[in-house]
């Protein structure tokens, strides 16, 4: 399918801008029924995305079910079940005399957005925000990434048969419609090179963003969790698309003493999960293009630490899951993102040393933790900050619907999921209505100002402070 | 510090502004005794409730995943920076700053240089107060806020105007800090004759009248029926009497304007218009009177941008419709006023316009609600403000979750290699029902 023409890119924003101020996306029955063919749409079409995911990332047929189409049906369903509840205007408790004023706070649509979704979970993270989008009562122009080329067609072609294309638009291209596109508002999910742009871009336009972008998410591996399971735990989340997920466990740290028992471990969770190996099966996605693989295959070449597990490479899109020990903070592997079945261990002799680790480097989209050590959880709790704090797991955060998705720092802003996302797409319209009969009520705001209206006005200046320390 | 100095501040605004005593006390330090007030009130608030803004949400989650501990954690964003404008010195500085507080940030508050002696006056007393190690006063202008500016913050929170907010927000790309904006723009005021003229004549001068008009939520002009213009204006004309009886050159019950520059961009509106003057209109030194225009037409001088004085434009429209399309097709508005008693007209409203705020048959008063959120969309910007708002705007959301190693059968099937019969399980929500 090709790109979107440019020169018909404002009209489509603007066909959108007009259905909405028709107030076509109000009435929460319609809204509804979007989201439920959202849904039909996945459900009746789940080969031709399984296999466009396929196409694009060698993603396995379980991975694409398990954590995108599966997701994104049980989440359209929900959020159809739930628009009456989220969208319901909240009448405020507030003072006896200002009860009869009626303050209530709408939860009211923004607007006609923009949502650009990047490659690696290219139907759930152009989805997710749209289901939100939807429910709140937003037109959407979606843009997909096309480097996953065969999803995005497969999207372009299957939404306009279920949605009503005078609300929502799937846009086709690459950075001269994106740049076009950059006049609406946003929600970017992708790198921080990129939201610097798009930033500049919506400041032009005071838009209000969400950026969901990622970094390199620590795994601390304390001695007092099993370590076995630990292990398991942690390559059965790298292997999630090829380590090309923003909440993959990006690396190790881990106290020196234990490094080789968890090295132990892992090549024996390796073993259990690729008996032949990760190149020859299809339990894995590849690396999704020949430019990701040689950046890789960089990374790899001149790193300094000691491969332990897998390091060879097959053509252009396959590399092994990768596991390298004694790594330096100056190493390659820590230069950046890893992005790729690359596993560094980094040994460190304290958990201050861990802690100041963490602190020294830019706040993560996850943090994740192996320890039953409580003291060691809540300095983790009170000394960092991350997207999300993850005990004894990792990446299976994202299973819970109601748990909010989204970073801090530079890994970013705003939240998703069910609600989340729904509030993302609203903004909280406040509101009183003052019945006449509340004038003698307000006589003491009125000028001429006088003595005795300030010490009515005024009073509370004087309240009490309780005492403090 | 407030409660402390509560005479020294309202003199400093008064020298500022000359806000009336009335006036900075009510608006701005505390407010009648049955109400939750600005800042002395809501910081004892924010303390007392403190507690129940930071504890961490519990999670409502299908039976399987209740071991897993999931909750979200409210935490402090950081090092954040507050930038304040002249008009409402006090609660728009430190209003912000008690959310800040709240949250458990560290705070520089750049007070602004337009009103400087109650910005000079903060400087010297919030040390006194408030811990150096976590909170600073920086004074300055234009130089000042560029290099503050340059720095990386966790948040910046900015109340001011549109063309600095986008200098501020591109300036908050470079880092990716995320914004609160808190911007203003012109609050229309419809007016549906079948209200009763008289209230809606006086709550809207009254609302006009606060700081001269000097606020982001004053009722910048109204939209009245062609038929009923005359009956709104003589309802103005008997409400100005009863507020100023000596006129307002004379009275000591209206602020004055803040500088000479904003004084003479004024005075230009008023030369330029080509609506009809029917009260008001002259001016003495910085002193201004309340003005008010009718007949001004959609094009006319006043009309081009945020009025910010006291200067009351009437619109003419032919139908109440008129009115709705007339709003929709400008800006977003702060606030959207109302006057009117059909809930069929109330409901139009609601549903064919945007705004941070709509308010039926007052205007100003919805700034006393505590419960309540302050903020724009569009042009009149983004995030909220008071009390709980605040403190969410200065935190951001750290979901977690906690999986004991007796996790492991029920999550067994989630690894490599995969088979079918995994596949069966962990697929199965694609082929989940979907009602009709």
């Amino acid at each position: 399918m090709s790109n979107t023409p440019i020169s018909e890119i404002p009209g489509i924003r603007d066909t959108l801008r007009a259905s909405f101020r028709k107030g076509l996306t109000r009435p929460l029955e319609w809204r509804k029924h979007q989201l439920l063919q959202l849904a039909r749409m996945l459900q009746e079409n789940v080969d031709v995305f399984a296999e466009a995911l396929h196409k694009d990332l060698g993603k396995p047929k379980f991975e694409a079910y398990a954590y995108e189409i599966g997701v994104m049906i049980e989440r359209s369903v929900d959020s159809a079940k739930r628009v009456d509840e989220w969208a319901k205007p909240v009448v405020v408790d507030a003072q006896d005399w200002q009860r009869p004023m009626q303050p209530t706070i709408h939860k009211a649509p923004v607007g006609t957005v923009l949502i650009i979704a990047p490659w690696n979970y290219p139907l759930a993270l152009t989805l997710q925000p749209l289901l939100g989008a939807i429910a709140a009562g937003c037109c959407a122009v979606v843009k997909p990434s096309e480097i996953a080329s065969h999803f995005a067609a497969a999207l372009a072609e299957k939404l306009p048969k279920y949605l009503d294309s005078n609300a929502y638009r799937v846009v086709l291209g690459a950075v001269p419609e994106t740049t076009k596109l950059l006049e609406l508002q946003f929600f970017y999910t992708g790198n921080g090179r990129i939201a610097r742009i798009i930033s500049v871009a919506a400041a032009q336009h005071l838009t209000p963003l969400t950026l969901e972008l990622g970094g390199k998410s620590p795994v601390l591996v304390d001695p007092s969790f099993d370590v076995t399971i630990a292990a398991k735990r942690i390559l059965g989340a790298k292997m999630q698309n090829g380590g090309q997920l923003c909440v993959s466990p990006d690396y190790v740290i881990v106290p020196r003493t234990h490094q080789d028992a968890l090295v132990s471990a892992l090549k024996n969770a390796y073993a259990e999960f690729y008996p032949q190996g990760s190149l020859v099966s299809d339990s894995i996605s590849r690396i999704v293009s020949p430019d990701h693989h040689s950046r890789l295959m960089d990374l790899l070449n001149r790193s300094k630490s000691e491969v332990v597990v897998g390091g060879r490479s097959e053509g252009n899109k396959k590399i092994e899951l990768t596991v390298f020990k004694d790594v330096q903070p100056e190493d390659s592997l820590m230069e950046g993102e890893l992005f790729g079945p690359f596993l560094p261990i980094v040994p460190v002799d304290s958990i201050d040393e861990a802690i100041n680790f963490i602190r020294d480097r830019d706040h993560p989209l996850a943090l994740y933790a192996f320890t039953d050590d409580p003291k060691i959880k809540q300095r983790l709790i009170d000394e960092t900050l991350s997207g999300a704090i993850v005990f004894n797991d990792v990446v299976q955060q994202l299973a819970f619907n109601n748990l909010p998705f989204g970073g801090v720092g530079p890994s970013g802003y705003g939240r998703q999921s069910s609600k989340y996302t729904f509030d993302t797409f609203s903004y909280e319209r406040s509101g009183i209505d003052v019945p006449k009969e509340a004038e003698p009520f307000l006589a003491a705001r009125y000028p001429p100002y006088n003595e005795e209206k300030l010490k009515i006005m005024g009073a509370t200046v004087h309240i009490p402070i309780p005492a403090s320390s | 510090m407030v409660q402390e100095n509560a005479p020294d501040f309202a003199q400093a605004v008064a020298k500022d502004l000359n806000k009336p005593k009335t006036e900075m006390y009510f608006a701005e330090i505390a407010r009648r005794t049955s109400t939750r007030a600005p800042i002395v009130q809501r910081s004892l608030i924010s303390a007392e409730k403190l507690e129940e803004w930071a504890k961490p949400a519990m999670v409502d989650v299908p039976d399987w995943q209740k071991p897993w501990a999931p909750k979200i954690y409210k935490n402090a964003k950081g090092v954040v920076l507050i930038i304040a404008p002249w008009n409402y010195p006090m609660t728009l500085s430190l209003q912000p700053l008690i959310g800040a507080i709240a949250a458990g940030c560290c705070a520089v508050l750049k007070p602004s240089e337009i009103s400087p002696h109650y910005s000079a006056l903060l400087a010297t007393l919030t040390p006194r107060y408030l811990d150096s190690k976590a909170f600073r006063i920086v004074l300055g202008g234009v130089p000042e806020t560029t290099k503050l500016l340059e720095l990386q913050w966790d948040h910046i929170f900015y109340t001011g105007n549109s063309r600095v907010a986008r200098i501020i927000a591109t300036a908050a790309a470079k880092h990716l800090t995320p914004l609160t904006l808190e911007l203003g723009g012109k609050c229309p005021v419809i007016v549906d004759p079948s209200t009763d003229i008289g209230i809606a004549a006086k709550r809207t001068l009254w609302g006009k009248a606060q700081n001269c008009g000097q606020v982001c939520v004053a009722p910048d002009y109204v939209l009245v029926p062609r038929s009923h213009q005359e009956a709104f204006v003589d309802a103005l004309k008997a409400a100005y009497m009863q507020f100023f009886p000596d006129g307002c050159l004379a009275s000591d019950s209206i602020s004055r304007i803040v500088s000479p520059e904003h004084h003479s961009r004024l005075m230009k509106l008023l030369e330029r218009t080509q609506g009809q003057v029917i009260l008001g209109g002259k001016s003495e030194g910085l002193k201004m009177e309340m003005t008010v225009v009718k007949n001004v037409s959609a094009n006319d001088s006043l009309m081009e941008g945020e009025i910010f004085g006291p200067i009351l434009p009437i619109v003419p429209v032919d139908n109440l419709q008129d009115a709705i399309d007339f709003v929709r097709d400008r800006a977003h508005p702060l606030v959207l006023y109302a006057f009117t008693e059909s809930a069929e007209f109330k409901d139009q409203i609601l549903k064919g316009t945007l705004s941070g705020s709509l308010i039926f048959n007052d205007t100003f008063q919805q700034l006393a609600v505590n419960e309540i959120p302050l903020g724009g969309v569009g042009e009149s910007g983004h995030g909220r403000q008071v009390l709980k708002y605040t403190f969410d705007e200065f935190s951001y959301e750290r979901a977690s979750i906690d999986l004991p190693k007796e996790a492991e059968p029920f999550i067994g099937m989630r690894y490599a290699p995969y088979t079918e019969e995994n596949f069966k399980i962990m697929a199965a929500p694609a082929f989940m029902p979907i009602p009709e």
